[in-house]
């Protein structure tokens, strides 16, 4: 009875008394131990409030932490808090909210913070989310750990809202490169880049936290990569990108952990350094438990394996099981667990993730394509095989994928190249050699598959032989290549001669997807089997390509130029052929020093336990006298909810809780408005996403507690090699955490360097919008020099890792090149010219040859003419195709609308006669005169001219060409009213105006807006608006026809219609130039140039952590807009008639010589000459109905005039 | 990468009962006004200013309890040669025409005017004499929603306009008068929200086109406006301390 009524008054305790709770705090901690109950109770009856108390600080000496909010502090949001005193909800009252259990160390990251002090967070040990009293913690955010807690929450947020569509981000990998700039920055800061620091050295400990750091990274970079395939058919399996999206959340949070760890260590090491030398005699283990204040945040990690065992971690697991279990006889664990394989093939055998984990670089790629080529079929056959851990790689269908998987990426790499790259010899048999040789593997596993089945399946035999000779063709077209360009002694094979071998390489592509998808069938039908070894099934001598290439046996050579095929191709991750990895040993383990997870928990009773206990306490009352006996006070009754027990031995069961509990408590906090901070206000908004770390394996397979050995297997599960493959990416300098992205995985920002290795990298072709508003804009944020200096470093710093230099020179190379080609600007860029020729003459030509030569040629070339290709920046070329697309050369002209009189009255006006009249002419034909003439100009507007607003400094004198197209639309508007108001005659003056209104109509349909604009402009303005009786003298047909034009170019809603109307509008057409200048502007305005980066937290935006970067975002900007202006610049299709242009000029040019001063008073005056003003009384009666119709309609009184001018012909106001 | 607030996404709500009023920020170029324009309209919390949007000159502001929907119309970038033109040059350019034809569509839609100056150009005040007699002759009446802003508070060293001078012009025209830093974002909600009371006083006022009450009308808000403006002159130091 007690018991319940307590628990029920637990739950309304309103987030009201902790003001109150936090103002007492700051005078007395104790006191406010006892005000919990109180408020308990005198707030039994408001059910609408928060569930949720905080508990009041356990230590007094603790009300000072700026992670608790106070109200007179500034609030600042910490994104990541650190437990300093564990917290194991006692009482599992009502499943209504989740409270996270926390143990000492553990690191959190908040997602908001309720003002009663209690932060919504996700664990990320365990990746379990929920809430925790921030008291109990602190904020974490250690200087070497910046780097990567931003790179985490960047992760986070790019992984939580990203649905599976926007695959192009997952392609790039972009938001990898952040995780391990992160880490490489941890290291380096801690100078532990390298195994071979002194600090590594020294301690024991600290080099197996790093070493399981990398090993953790290496497996987040591999899950990576397996979405990266999975992308592929994402629309087929949603539910497997969801579960690997979940698995790399968590292997992410993981990587923070053992950076937590590792930084935790290294403190410990230098205390116990610093302190005393004989520590470094003990034994590693004890040194570690020994130190008393710092909890390892990695013993969390034992949680997440209880609670939600990533998959991919499971098998891995399983995988090393035997490497593990000896490390943890060597470390004299307390408790050895036997390993036990067949829990762990149950357990895979529910998983849809591949069993290879294996740690070779095979196992990486057979992964990959499994995903790629049938992931679903790849599950079943896992499920088939007799025990696919035991040897996972050797079932023939992984044979198959794997090697078909080889066979297109070198396919596909040489085939990027030919399009690419003019190429050498060598280069060129390399790769034909590889691709032959990984064809030949792929037959021999369709020839085993073969010989298993027990009938020989025709079809099968057919397309293999296809296959066969498809491969055959190809090898002779290479050899044929090889063996001209041998006579004729060139080095380079140029682009012309590829054709013949693109065509066969084409087919080969073909051929083999018809072979596999032939030989899985018969796999599928007649069972999975093993295969051991693989041969190499291709009759064919490949020594004729080696012959034509002799230098291609130096292995550096080869390996350089798989390198370079690799980054060729977009597509295929960087990874060695295992032809060559098959003939290396396998790498020696260093040393056989166990795993930093193998250590016993039970040793070290004081600051950890083994996770079971973890959970039994959990659960149990028991719990908080396991963490009692300390020197902190006695914990505060808790009074909020806490897992259910009956949960913790299910797994799943327990997850759906977690899930439903937590999307009745997002509703909660959505509900609310009391949420004080939040990193992100979706997140009460993204309920489903946001449980996406929570549940991290959606199988409702009730799983089994992982032995500990299991776990303490874990964390050694990848193998060295893998390791060191990541080791490499790291030691790789880079300025990776120097650049920003947003949410849509686009450049915002950068460093010079930073984006200088965008612009360069080895890994993808770079984006084709990144490329194109770096050149067009850098000199906004660069000099030339600095540009040319950057790309230089670039060069010199590729060395550091051999497997990537060759791509990322040839990178270089290109940037160089595409500046020179057709981004150069003699007048600025001149200044380089003394950096590139002497790069391009030493460093360049020691390198490459024939692209130094290259360079050299195109640096005379430029100096000598300026820009080769000059113009179409930032659509790339688009115009050429688009004018092939939209306007056939073979449509005939449209004829001329012009008569034999018209003709000669031009020719007479040539001769000095008297001037038509534009009333003279067709106004379909004015229009398409003055369309030519403003398209003319508006075409020779460069780039250049729109940047940096240059159009508006200077009276416009490096914007020559918007100078003069606004100067014309000016003209034109001039015009107009000129040729109104020259005629006394009201009946010439409506004829006039009338004739305008059909000009500005046939500007509609030739799609000329800005020749719309500036007569509609003109016909609008209250110098001609007011010439009452010549408009009541213009059809009413007339002018619902200037309403309708009128209604195009308004400006309300930021030019709404115009906008859709411009919108995906197909060239040709006109725009109107003002509104991009407008655009432009604002882009110029209201975006900074530069931006400001913290790297840890935004609490430190002014402390040394920030760095100040290329705000690229507005350059990106800038380039859209310019880009959607070039899309524009396309020549109308119309026959220009000379004589009709001489005279339009000619009437320009005395419209212009008139027109001095302030001509629009001109024009007034002239307006109120011709119709002067009417009495004010008369007018205000006559107005005063229509203008109360337009106020109350709530329109603007843009068509003001026109609802007048109807209530005066016929008094009915239009509404 | 700044605390999101929470509540910037509630205020965006219950735009039933709001009022669009349209705001034409003029002034020449150079003195600043698509800064203010770009202050105003720009959400703080958003990263990045993107102008091609349909909202992106629009922003719903509480005036005296009601809730307005302000669509700003700012031509900056499309003034750039009126200013420099050299009438003796043959190849210069006429006066802004172009400029003035696309400022009357404007200002036919507008129906509040943020007449903008620079405190350190002395030509861009007397530019705006101009432009507030063509809003004049173009809305056809002296009642028109206006507010005078010398901005570039923030650099004091190169004034060249006395904030006396800034009180006489908004003496003579009835229109308050405040001294506005775009950069440092001082006083620009301010003008907005004055600009937005003017516009709302005139649409309750025209609600009753009695020809007697709106001279009356008219009277009281030159009357309110001087006191205004009165009232801004004691108040001073708020524009100054920038």
């Amino acid at each position: 009875m007690l018991s319940d009524n307590r628990m029920r008054a637990s739950l309304q305790v309103a987030p009201l008394d902790l003001t109150k709770s936090r103002s007492e705090e700051a005078g007395d901690g104790s006191s406010s131990n006892n005000q919990t109950p109180k408020g308990e109770s005198s707030l039994e009856t408001s059910h609408l409030r928060s569930q949720m108390t905080p508990p009041v600080t356990p230590n007094g000496s603790q009300e000072d932490l700026s992670s608790v909010p106070t109200p007179h502090m500034p609030p600042i949001f910490h994104n990541f808090l650190r437990a300093f005193y564990p917290f194991h909800p006692s009482l599992a009252m009502a499943d209504s909210s989740v409270t996270l259990p926390l143990d000492e160390g553990d690191v959190v990251l908040v997602h908001s913070i309720h003002t009663n002090g209690w932060a919504d967070g996700t664990l990320l040990t365990s990746g379990a989310r929920g809430w925790l009293p921030t008291n109990y913690c602190e904020a974490y955010e250690p200087e070497e750990m910046r780097s990567l807690l931003k790179a985490l929450l960047n992760f986070w947020d790019l992984l939580r809202i990203t649905t599976i569509d926007e695959d192009h981000m997952f392609q790039s990998q972009e938001f990898m490169k952040g995780l391990i700039g992160g880490v490489r920055y941890l290291l380096e800061r801690t100078r532990c880049l390298t195994r071979e620091s002194m600090l590594i050295k020294r301690c024991d400990p600290l080099r197996r936290c790093r070493k399981s750091l990398l090993s953790e990274l290496s497996s987040l970079v591999k899950t990576a990569k397996q979405l990266q395939d999975l992308q592929t058919v994402a629309f087929e399996f949603p539910d497997e990108v969801n579960d690997v999206v979940d698995q790399m959340i968590l292997k992410a949070f993981k990587v923070v952990t053992k950076g937590v760890r590792f930084l935790d260590v290294l403190d410990d090491d230098k205390r116990a350094h610093a302190s005393s030398h004989t520590i470094n005699t003990m034994p590693p283990v004890i040194e570690e438990t020994c130190v008393p204040p710092t909890p390892p945040a990695d013993r969390g990690a034992f949680v997440v394996q209880t609670q939600t065992v990533p998959d991919d971690r499971a098998s891995a697991a399983a995988t090393a099981g035997d490497e593990a279990s000896l490390a943890s006889e060597e470390t004299n664990a307390v408790v050895a667990h036997p390993v036990q394989p067949n829990r762990w093939s149950k357990r895979l055998s529910s998983l849809n993730a591949p069993a290879g984990t294996h740690s070779n670089r095979h196992s990486q790629a057979s992964m990959t394509q499994m995903n790629r080529l049938s992931a679903n079929m790849a599950h079943r056959l896992s499920l088939a095989g007799p025990s696919p851990l035991s040897r996972p790689h050797h079932l023939v269908s992984e044979r198959l994928s794997k090697s078909h998987d080889k066979f297109l990426s070198h396919l596909g790499s040489f085939i990027g190249r030919l399009h690419l790259q003019s190429q050498s010899r060598n280069e060129l048999a390399i790769a034909i050699k590889q691709s032959a040789i990984s064809g030949g593997e792929l037959m021999a596993v369709v020839d085993a598959v073969n010989t298993q089945s027990s009938s020989m399946i025709n079809a099968l035999v057919s397309s293999r032989d296809a296959l066969l000779d498809r491969i055959q063709d190809l090898v002779c077209a290479a050899r044929d290549t090889l063996a001209n360009a041998e006579t004729e002694g060139a080095d380079i094979i140029m682009p012309q001669d590829n054709t013949i071998m693109l065509n066969s390489a084409t087919s080969c592509v073909r051929a083999a997807g018809e072979c596999v998808a032939l030989t899985k069938g018969v796999i599928e039908r007649s069972g999975d089997f093993e295969l051991e070894s693989v041969g190499n099934a291709l009759p064919l001598d490949l020594m004729v390509l080696d012959a034509a290439a002799p230098r291609s046996r130096t292995p550096s050579v080869a390996e350089r130029s798989e390198a370079a095929s690799v980054a060729t191709s977009a597509s295929s991750p960087a990874r060695r052929p295992s032809v060559v990895a098959l003939d290396k040993p396998l790498p020696r383990v260093p040393g056989s020093q166990p795993d930093e997870e193998s250590t016993p928990p039970a040793t070290t009773p004081k600051t950890s336990r083994p996770s079971s206990v973890v959970r039994e306490a959990v659960s149990s009352p028991a719990s908080s006298a396991t963490s009692v006996g300390r020197t902190l006070p006695p914990l505060p009754k808790l009074t909020t909810t806490s897992i259910p027990p009956e949960t913790t031995d299910n797994g799943s069961a327990r997850e759906q809780d977690l899930h439903s509990s937590f999307d009745s408590m997002t509703g909660s906090s959505a509900g609310s408005s009391t949420t004080y901070l939040s990193r992100d206000s979706e997140v009460s908004i993204v309920s489903q996403s946001s449980t996406r770390a929570t549940t991290p394996d959606q199988t409702l397979v009730p799983r089994n507690q992982p032995s500990l050995s299991e776990l303490s297997a874990a964390g050694s599960s990848t193998h060295t090699e893998e390791v060191d493959d990541v080791e490499s990416k790291l030691l790789m300098k880079t300025f990776a955490h120097e650049l920003v992205f947003n949410k849509e995985g686009q450049v915002t920002g950068g460093t010079l360097a930073a984006l200088v290795e965008r612009l360069t990298t080895h890994e993808a072709t770079p984006d084709a919008t990144f490329v194109s508003a770096f050149y067009l804009t850098f000199r906004l944020f660069a000099t030339p020099i600095q540009l040319t200096e950057a790309l230089i470093d670039r060069f010199e710093y590729a060395e550091e890792s051999p497997q990537t230099s060759g791509p990322i020179r040839l990178r270089v190379y290109n940037a160089f090149k595409g500046w020179l080609e057709s981004h150069w600007r003699d007048q600025t860029d001149r200044d380089a010219l003394k950096l590139i020729i002497p790069f391009a003459e030493t460093r360049l030509n020691a390198t490459l040859p024939s692209a130094g030569s290259r360079l050299l040629e195109l640096t005379t070339r430029v100096s000598n003419e300026g820009a080769l290709v000059p113009r179409l920046v930032s659509s790339m070329g688009k115009t050429n195709t688009a004018i092939g697309q939209y306007v056939p050369a073979d449509l005939p002209l449209p004829s001329s609308i012009i008569s034999k009189s018209q003709q000669s009255a031009l020719q007479s006006f040539k001769a000095g006669g008297a001037s038509p009249t534009i009333l003279d002419f067709d106004p379909l034909e004015l229009a398409r005169q003055m369309t030519v003439k403003q398209m003319d100009i508006f075409c020779s507007i460069l780039p250049e001219e729109l940047l940096a607003s240059q159009w508006m400094k200077k009276g416009g004198a490096e914007a020559p060409n918007v100078k003069a197209m606004s100067a014309l639309s000016t003209d034109l508007s001039n015009m107009v009213a000129e040729t109104i108001l020259q005629h006394s005659e009201l009946k010439k003056r409506a004829a006039v105006i009338k004739q305008w209104i059909k000009i500005a109509q046939s500007f509609l349909e030739l799609h000329n807006y800005d020749g719309l604009m500036a007569i509609i402009c003109s016909l609008n303005s209250s110098t001609i608006t007011r010439l009452r009786k010549t408009w009541d003298a213009i059809s009413q047909k007339r002018k619902e026809a200037l309403r309708n034009l009128q209604e195009i170019v308004e400006p309300a809603q930021n030019n709404k219609v115009l906008r859709t109307k411009l919108h995906d509008h197909v060239p040709p057409c006109l725009p109107f130039l003002g509104m991009y200048l407008t655009d432009l502007t604002f882009v110029d305005i209201g975006n900074p140039s530069t931006k400001r980066v913290s790297l840890g937290s935004e609490s430190e935006v002014d402390g040394a952590g920030g760095l100040t970067v290329v705000n690229f975002d507005k350059h990106t900007k800038t380039a859209k807009i310019i880009g959607e202006l070039q899309r524009f610049q396309i020549p109308y299709r119309l026959t220009e008639l000379p004589d009709m242009q001489d005279w339009l000029s000619a009437q320009f040019q005395q419209i212009r010589e008139s027109s001095q001063g302030n001509v629009q008073v001109a024009y007034y005056r002239k307006s109120l000459l011709l119709e002067p003003r009417e009495s004010l009384t008369k007018r205000e009666t006559a107005e005063s109905p229509a203008t109360a119709t337009a106020a109350a309609a709530g329109r603007p009184d843009i068509f003001g005039w026109i609802t007048r001018d109807r209530v005066g012909q016929n008094s009915t106001p239009q509404a | 990468m700044p605390p999101r607030s929470p509540f910037s996404s509630t205020s965006f709500v219950s735009l039933s009962f709001s009022r669009e009023l349209h705001v034409v920020v003029l002034g020449a170029g150079g003195v600043g006004k698509s800064c203010l324009t770009a202050q105003f309209v720009h959400n703080e919390w958003i990263e990045s200013y993107d102008p091609t949007i349909e909202d992106s000159y629009r922003t719903q502001v509480q005036v005296d309890g009601r809730q307005v929907i302000l669509e700003i119309l700012d031509t900056a970038g499309t003034e750039q040669f009126g200013m420099k033109s050299l009438p003796s040059s043959p190849t210069a350019l006429p006066t802004n025409s172009r400029v003035v034809a696309m400022r009357d569509l404007y200002m036919k839609t507008g129906q509040g005017f943020l007449l903008v100056f620079s405190i350190t150009s002395p030509s861009s005040l007397s530019e705006l004499e101009s432009l507030r007699e063509e809003i004049i002759r173009i809305k056809d009446e002296e009642n028109v929603p206006m507010v005078i802003v010398g901005n570039k508070a923030d650099l004091e060293e190169g004034r060249v306009i006395p904030r006396a001078k800034g009180f006489a012009v908004s003496q003579k025209w009835g229109a308050p008068y405040y001294e506005a830093s775009a950069r440092t974002r001082t006083n620009v909600d301010e003008v907005f929200i004055d600009l937005c009371r003017q516009m709302l006083r005139k649409d309750d006022e025209t609600a009753e086109p009695d020809e007697g009450s709106k001279i009356d009308a008219l009277k009281s808000a030159n009357n309110k406006r001087r006191r205004r403006s009165k009232f801004r002159d004691s108040t001073h130091p708020r524009c100054v301390i920038l």
